[in-house]
């Protein structure tokens, strides 16, 4: 399409004054406290949208490992990387969890993988991966806040920042390239357990806290059968 | 060989004994010997000699002789060793060797004494150091140890075992053994010379094998090589074997870890496992495994590829675990090409290269930099983790102070090796100045303006060569300026010579002397200078107005070269020879100026001003000089110019004046004037404002000193057209052989040009003649005149026939071509004799022809009868017409009689058709079909098979009262539908012939076999079918006139193979004859209905 400047400032001009009389509209001027539905809807949004990211990201990582990290087959024991935070956790164990808990675990778990993908992309060989990288820090970083507001809209503290965690992440001189490259496989794998189970964890969340009139609604509809 | 012998002596005494009663004894002792040695010469055949006997010595002061004891000298045996010298020193024989001091070059006589019981018996060999062997002492490793990240192994000891030989040569063999078979993987000499101290000796090597993978032992021997000592000289024994071994971890491990190797090279992993191996890769390609010891195996790779990014993997897969490293294969680096350093401001130095071949090392294996200035001594670093463009690899040096030349050496350095590029430079030629920014102009007048601008840098050692380029609108210039460079970067140029009130835009650009480089354009910067007053009056002409009492002052707008500056308003004066009479201010827009003036000798003068001030006066006299003798000329112009020339004239003292106007425009008329030098003989007019056909008139006006002349007075065309009307003409008089015609001008505007003359043509021709013939063509009917005198407004044309219409065509024309043309027909007056003469002659032809006629018809009258009105026979007696009453009295339906053969066989009866009962189709229903019933019944034996009815006929058989009447019809027509409606009419079609039935049946009812079916029932099938295809040739041939059939007396009903589409609706009906073998109604057909018709 053939746009001119003019028509680019006419646009310009016209999400200005849509933006202008935002307020003035009545669906978004409500007074009222929305509760934290919209937060966690957004961010299980971010989420599953992350998730999307991750694919690609992860794709050209495991090419740029190279052979065998990149093949679909290869399954290697979790060496060296213990250090990263497990998803995977027992069925029951994971319904036993209250909402708290489990916003906090995400939490802490994404900092921690926020933290160790920064020295990866500090470490990344070419500009198009630490793009992708830096890329997908910052989606992170705004899940990490996503959940931070989900949890303050739900009246839970923060979990205290690990003292030095910044130093703890870094790579150390004695780790050797393959182990540094299996942390990596690993910490991909990691986060996208990771982004399935926060997944999971906010559409739990998003349902329980739908409004009570839903509920209502949901009910009438039951007695009409 | 020694010579060696042995003696039997009686045991007489001991040692001790010996040495006490030396001198009583020795007399005794030399007997024995002597003795000794007569009974070894003698015995020695049958006692033997000494077996094995061997002196080495390891520090040259004590030789070590040994040997196995002769047969006979049994166990128990006391020996004692005694050497011919002059001390003639005994010695103990211990353990079969004996200990002896280095003896002095020479053969010395050893005896060796057995003492058995009270016998005894003694050996004799010649000792010589010629038979001594020189064997050092064996070394002693002092450490080993090993860097497992490098698989080297490293091997102290020292030359303590063979200090005693100072300045002698010493070679070491060091061997270096792995398990799991202790095979020998590297022997090697290490050549030293002893200096009489313990030195310690350093031995590096580096495995092929990582040493983790295997355990390495090493052990050392040496080998002295001692210029003084005359005996054979052998190797050490081999020191104890150390070794160095990994302590495996309880995870599995792959070794080397992270090694960079040089593309090509072979390189062994291996994976040190307490479980299993079960392969081993490298990136996607499996290797066979090498078994070391325990699970310990090994994969040996050769002529390794260049890696990825991030190396190539080496994965061992183990049963429940994997193991694996990680190995970087690249190049050192290229040396650096392009290496080019230069300066933009003189305080840093630039230097970029290109790095060459990749290394394809990447992260912290990449290739850094470090560019070196020998003379300063300092140095830069450039590392980068990441892969760059060739354009990023560059460095920055901050210059020291005073310092021009410099030595720069630029090292490429990876693990793989390094290399080296270096310049010599003088930096002040190698400036390339940054961008100048900040360019700034000021005014100083008019013409003069200041720029300055900011160029960064300390160039106050050099000189600087600047390039300003100033644009005006059309025009480019460029000015080359050198200024001294400055410290503070800021620096400020003259710029003169520039027209006032003109928008300029400079931009610079700098280098420095020597050239080396442009630095980029700055960006433009637009000015207006100053305005100044106008550099001259206006132009300036004057009209007097048409009666003679105002004069109108015109002049044209100055252009911006002159004006300098907006034009804000005029002044015009006019003075006498006495005073200044009138001045009035004409504001910009108004060019004009209208005085009134009492007298005709006035100077004029205008002044245009600007907001610097007022021009020059234009001065111009308002006195018109008469001139009696006046022509006008023409002339033509070429495209927009037009040239005028006129001969010198002396009296023209300031000027020509050219001024021109629209001829068709009332006085005063004025477009526009040109002014010339009064030495000019001509002028070239040019405007854009003259058009093509329009007549222009120019005037040239003389300057004297009182006043203006006008010298000539031409009209003009830029170029001629043709004239767009034809000229008014009327027939003034016309005569029996003549015509007067008379015309009118042309108006200027039309005419387009000079008139050249007039074409008339004439031509006989009425006024309705559909087409006049074109007046071109040069037809011979067509008479031409050419009228060259444009005075002439009349024409006769004479030689005309009377009372005759003529066309009479009149054009004008012009050098731009002909016009139009205007044509008249016009009747010329009649000729009276001629028209009595053109009735009297036909008259007195038709009469006498008459009479001649006449007289010769009356002569020839009975030859005339008999030829063409002979007798009549009379008609009743013919039978024919008997026969035909008898037979049309039976029968009331239609009959026809054939006049040709006047017979009573050749009588024919056409048949008409049957009513049909059901009609299908309404639409194609014939008026036939509701005919009354009595003509069916009448005729039920007619059958009618096929036909074909066209509508025009129809209309005949509607009317059967008509028909009647007419006496005979031979065909009558149906409809096709009608025709098809056989159950109506059972009984008849037992008597159809099938085949003959069948005719034309619509192809979509038709049965394939209709024409060899016989039974009644297909025939009705067949019959209803209708349509039958054309291909059924059994059809055509019956009905073919010429086909044999058509004749046969057994053919009742003949169909007619006539040749309708499926579309066709109406069938011709066959005239049916039962009677008659000979019906030629068998030889029907579509053609013949069109022949027959006429006979109706």
């Amino acid at each position: 399409m053939d746009l001119r400047a003019g028509d680019s400032w006419g646009m310009l001009a016209c999400l200005c004054t849509v933006l202008w009389h935002l307020p003035a509209v009545p669906a978004l001027n409500r007074t009222g406290d929305p509760g934290p539905g919209p937060s966690i809807q957004k961010t299980y949004d971010l989420t599953r949208y992350l998730e999307h990211q991750l694919r690609s990201l992860a794709g050209t990582y495991l090419n740029y490992l190279g052979p065998p990290f990149n093949e679909p087959d290869f399954n290697p024991p979790r060496l060296g990387a213990d250090t990263l935070p497990r998803a995977t956790v027992n069925l029951e164990v994971w319904q036993s969890l209250n909402d708290k808990l489990r916003l906090t675990q995400n939490y802490e778990a994404y900092s921690h993988l926020l933290c160790y993908l920064r020295a990866l992309n500090r470490q990344a060989a070419t500009a198009e991966l630490r793009r992708s990288l830096a890329h997908f820090c910052t989606s992170l970083q705004g899940l990490l806040g996503s959940i931070a507001g989900v949890m303050a809209a739900l009246g839970y503290p923060l979990p205290q920042p690990l003292p030095g965690t910044e130093l703890t992440w870094a790579p150390g001189p004695a780790h050797s390239d393959f182990l540094q490259k299996m942390d990596d496989f690993w910490l991909l794998k990691e986060l996208q357990t990771w982004l399935w189970r926060s997944a999971k964890d906010f559409n739990r969340l998003k349902k329980k806290m739908q409004p009570p009139a839903a509920a209502v609604t949901l009910h009438l509809e039951a007695h009409g059968f | 060989m020694m010579d060696v012998s042995l003696c039997w002596r009686p045991p007489a005494w001991t040692v001790g004994e010996k040495r006490m009663r030396t001198a009583p004894t020795l007399r005794r002792l030399l007997s024995a010997l002597t003795l000794l040695h007569v009974m070894v010469q003698v015995n020695s055949q049958k006692r033997g000699a000494l077996r094995d006997l061997k002196c080495t010595t390891n520090n040259l002061q004590v030789w070590d002789c040994a040997w196995k004891a002769p047969l006979g000298a049994g166990h128990g045996t006391v020996n004692e060793v005694c050497i011919d010298d002059r001390l003639h020193s005994c010695y103990p024989l211990e353990k079969g060797n004996v200990k002896i001091p280095a003896l002095p070059p020479g053969d010395h006589e050893v005896i060796v004494n057995y003492l058995h019981g009270f016998n005894g018996s003694s050996a004799k060999f010649i000792l010589n150091e010629q038979n001594v062997s020189l064997i050092p002492n064996t070394p002693e490793i002092l450490t080993l140890s090993a860097d497992f990240s490098t698989s080297t192994l490293y091997l102290t000891w020292d030359d303590r075992s063979c200090a005693f030989a100072h300045h002698s040569k010493v070679t070491w063999e060091i061997k270096v053994l792995r398990t799991p078979r202790m095979e020998l993987v590297n022997v090697v000499t290490y050549n030293t010379t002893l200096h009489g101290r313990d030195t310690v000796h350093y031995w590096r090597w580096t495995s092929d094998l990582p040493l983790q993978c295997a355990t390495h032992y090493v052990g050392i021997r040496c080998y002295l090589d001692h210029l003084h000592f005359a005996g054979p000289k052998e190797w050490s024994a081999w020191s104890p074997l150390m070794n160095i071994s990994w302590a495996p971890e309880s995870e599995a491990k792959a070794f080397p870890q992270d090694k960079v190797v040089l593309v090509g090279s072979n390189i062994t992993f291996c994976c040190v496992s307490q479980t299993k191996v079960l392969s081993g890769q490298i990136g996607k390609t499996f290797y066979p495994l090498i078994h070391l010891y325990g699970q310990n195996v090994a994969i040996h790779i050769q002529n390794i590829s260049v890696s990825e990014n991030s190396g190539t993997n080496v994965v061992f897969m183990i049963e429940d675990n994997v193991c694996g490293t990680v190995v970087f294969a690249g190049y050192p680096p290229d040396v650096p090409q392009k290496l080019n350093c230069e300066t933009h401001d003189l305080k840093d130095i630039i230097c970029n290269w290109n790095p060459g071949r990749p290394t394809g090392l990447v992260g912290p294996r990449n290739t850094n930099y470090t560019l070196l200035d020998s003379f300063s001594g300092k140095s830069v670093t450039f590392k980068r983790f990441e892969t760059l463009t060739n354009e990023s690899y560059q460095l920055l040096f901050q210059m020291p102070p005073h310092q021009e030349i410099y030595n720069l050496t630029l090292t490429a350095r990876n693990p793989l090796g390094q290399s080296e590029s270096a310049i010599l430079v003088n930096i002040t030629e190698r400036v390339c100045p940054h961008t100048p920014t900040s360019l700034k102009v000021k005014d100083i007048n008019s013409t003069v303006v200041t720029l300055s601008w900011h160029l960064p840098g300390n160039f106050a050692r050099i000189n600087l060569v600047c390039q300003i380029e100033i644009w005006k609108p059309n025009s480019k210039q460029e000015l080359n300026i050198t200024i001294k460079g400055v410290e503070n970067s800021s620096y400020l140029v003259v710029v003169d010579k520039l027209n006032p009130y003109t928008t300029y835009t400079f931009r610079i650009r700098c280098s420095t002397e020597p050239f080396w480089k442009w630095s980029k354009w700055s960006s433009g910067k637009r000015h207006l200078t100053t305005e100044a007053i106008p550099s001259k009056g206006p132009d300036t002409w004057r009209e007097w107005s048409s009666d003679g009492r105002n004069l109108i002052i015109y002049w044209k707008p100055l252009p911006i070269s002159e004006a300098n500056g907006k034009i804000l308003s005029y002044n015009v004066s006019c003075s006498s020879h006495e005073e200044v009479q009138s001045m009035s201010e004409i504001l910009d827009p108004q060019h004009r100026a209208e005085l009134q003036l009492v007298k005709d000798d006035y100077i004029i003068s205008v002044v245009a001003k600007n907001s610097a001030g007022p021009s020059p006066p234009s001065r111009i006299a308002s006195m018109e000089i008469p001139n009696d003798d006046l022509t006008v000329e023409q002339a033509v112009g070429l495209g927009k110019k037009i040239r005028l020339t006129w001969p010198p004239d002396p009296n023209v003292t300031c000027d020509y004046v050219i001024k021109w106007c629209n001829s068709s425009r009332s006085e005063p008329c004025l477009m526009d004037w040109k002014k010339v030098p009064s030495n000019s003989t001509e002028a070239v007019i040019e405007s854009d404002q003259f058009r093509p056909g329009v007549r222009y008139n120019f005037f040239l006006y003389g300057c004297r000193s009182q006043g203006y002349q006008l010298l000539r007075s031409i009209i003009g065309y830029i170029e001629e057209l043709a004239p767009i009307v034809a000229p008014n003409f009327t027939v003034e008089d016309t005569s029996a052989d003549s015509i007067l015609v008379r015309w009118e001008d042309i108006p200027v505007e039309e005419l387009r040009g000079f008139l050249r003359g007039y074409l008339f043509y004439f031509q006989k021709g009425e006024r309705d003649t559909p087409k006049m013939r074109s007046l071109e063509t040069g037809h011979s009917d067509i008479k031409v005149k050419n009228i060259t005198d444009t005075s002439q407004k009349t024409l006769r044309i004479a030689d005309l026939q009377g009372k005759t219409s003529y066309r009479l065509v009149l054009r004008a024309y012009t050098d731009g071509g002909l016009g139009p043309e205007k044509s008249m027909f016009v009747v010329t007056k009649e000729n009276s004799v001629g028209l009595i003469i053109a009735i009297l002659i036909p008259v007195a032809v038709a009469v006498i022809v008459g009479v001649v006629t006449s007289t010769l018809c009356y002569r020839k009258r009975e030859w005339i009868k008999e030829t063409f009105y002979p007798d009549i026979p009379n008609p009743e007696n013919c039978k024919a017409l008997q026969f035909q009453k008898s037979v049309c009295e039976g029968s009331n339906a239609l009959k026809t009689l054939e006049m040709n053969p006047c017979t009573p066989n050749d009588v024919e009866v056409l048949e008409t058709r049957s009513i049909i009962p059901k009609i299908e189709d309404t639409e194609i229903i014939s008026p036939v079909a509701e005919r009354p019933e009595e003509i069916s019944e009448a005729e039920p034996e007619n059958h009618v098979v096929v036909s074909y009815c066209p509508p025009i006929i129809e209309e005949e058989i509607a009317n059967p009262a008509a028909d009647d009447a007419g006496g005979a019809s031979q065909v009558v027509y149906i409809d096709v539908q009608s025709m098809c409606q056989p159950q109506a009419r059972p009984e008849d079609e037992q008597d159809i012939d099938p085949i003959v039935g069948a005719g034309y049946k619509p192809q979509m009812r038709l049965p394939i076999n209709s024409a060899v079916e016989e039974t009644a029932a297909e025939n009705d099938a067949d019959s209803t079918a209708g349509y039958r295809p054309q291909a059924n040739v059994n059809t055509w041939n019956l009905v073919s006139p010429d086909s044999p059939r058509s004749t046969d007396s057994n053919s009742e009903i003949v169909s007619f193979g006539s040749p309708c589409s499926v579309n066709s609706r109406q069938f011709l009906i066959p005239p049916k004859d039962d009677d008659s073998p000979k019906s030629n109604g068998g030889a029907w057909s579509f053609t013949n209905f069109f022949q027959n018709k006429p006979n109706d």
